[in-house]
């Protein structure tokens, strides 16, 4: 059985911006790696940076034309397997999430309402995959301070951080 | 092109790396491991190294009977003082930033970006201090040279 990566999108974003993307993927896959990203990754990976290159396409043409090429990057892959994106089960996880949650709040010592949806996803994802199949999840992420919330539930889950 | 230079110049610029291209240029198709004897570097060096070399595209490689075999890839680089001011002043993220937040924009920037340095701070959050999609950010960290 494959090994289950959950990667963050930064991973993803500059990869896709150096043209390098399919390539690592390629190479995860080729060392048994089942790259998996939470839905709302997803968005912030395709349908945020879509909106900003429509915004700026009268502009910056260049600029728009550069990011839409790192979107279309980075849908392609999805759209060949090469990473899977996965629905996170609100209902089952909703007490994992508000300590997800309280956690991120406390780094930035912001309210609960205010944490960005993407990091809760991407660490009840790895919590998730780590019951369904019982075995260490690989990580890969940039960000220090979602690896120190993720830290906080180093009891409760089997994880390990993959360089980029 | 521009970020394709960049990256060149970087990698190039580590006198370690130069020698790990130059040496694949006479022997193409070493592996890591011969490659860390015939160089004298520390085969966890030399997996990051080429790692890097590959991210830059200046390096490629294939696998053959099991083994990661590594061969340059083609490249030129032309570099004068105009190529450089061409280069830094066509379009990117940090551009528009600065045009759309000013120099006050680059302060916060510099804060945010530190706290994110010391884990105090996580991307989305940063992105969502800054006024910016996360996108945005991360596109930012990778310009000024704070992701490798």
């Amino acid at each position: 059985m494959s090994k289950k990566l959950v990667v963050d999108s930064s991973i993803l974003i500059v990869l896709s911006r150096r043209g390098a993307l399919e390539q690592y993927l390629k190479q995860k896959k080729h060392e048994g790696y089942e790259i998996l990203i939470p839905r709302a990754v997803a968005r912030e990976l395709i349908d945020e940076p879509r909106r900003l290159a429509v915004k700026i396409a009268g502009k910056s043409p260049a600029l728009a034309s550069r990011i839409t090429q790192s979107i279309e990057a980075i849908s392609r892959a999805i759209e060949n397997d090469l990473v899977r994106v996965v629905t996170v089960y609100f209902r089952k996880y909703s007490r994992i999430m508000d300590n997800v949650r309280k956690q991120l709040s406390q780094l930035e010592a912001k309210p609960e309402h205010a944490v960005k949806k993407g990091d809760p996803e991407l660490i009840v994802l790895i919590i998730q995959l780590y019951d369904k199949f019982n075995e260490r999840i690989f990580v890969s992420t940039d960000d220090k301070g979602l690896l120190r919330a993720l830290k906080s539930f180093s009891s409760r889950v089997d994880y390990e951080i993959l360089e980029s | 092109m521009s970020e394709r230079t960049v990256s060149i110049l970087k990698e190039v610029g580590n006198p370690n790396k130069a020698r790990i291209i130059a040496h694949l240029t006479k022997h193409k198709g070493e592996n890591a491991e011969d490659l860390g004897k015939h160089l004298g570097y520390p085969l966890p060096t030399v997996y990051k190294y080429l790692r890097e070399l590959e991210v830059a595209r200046v390096v490629r490689s294939e696998v053959k009977d099991k083994t990661r075999l590594y061969y340059p890839s083609d490249f030129k680089l032309e570099v004068s003082p105009r190529r450089l001011m061409e280069i830094f002043e066509e379009q990117s993220i940090l551009n528009l930033y600065k045009n759309r937040f000013g120099d006050e924009g680059m302060t916060r920037l510099s804060e945010v970006a530190e706290k994110v340095n010391a884990g105090k701070m996580t991307y989305r959050q940063a992105a969502s201090t800054l006024g910016i999609t996360y996108y945005e950010f991360v596109s930012l960290l990778d310009e000024t040279g704070a992701i490798q």
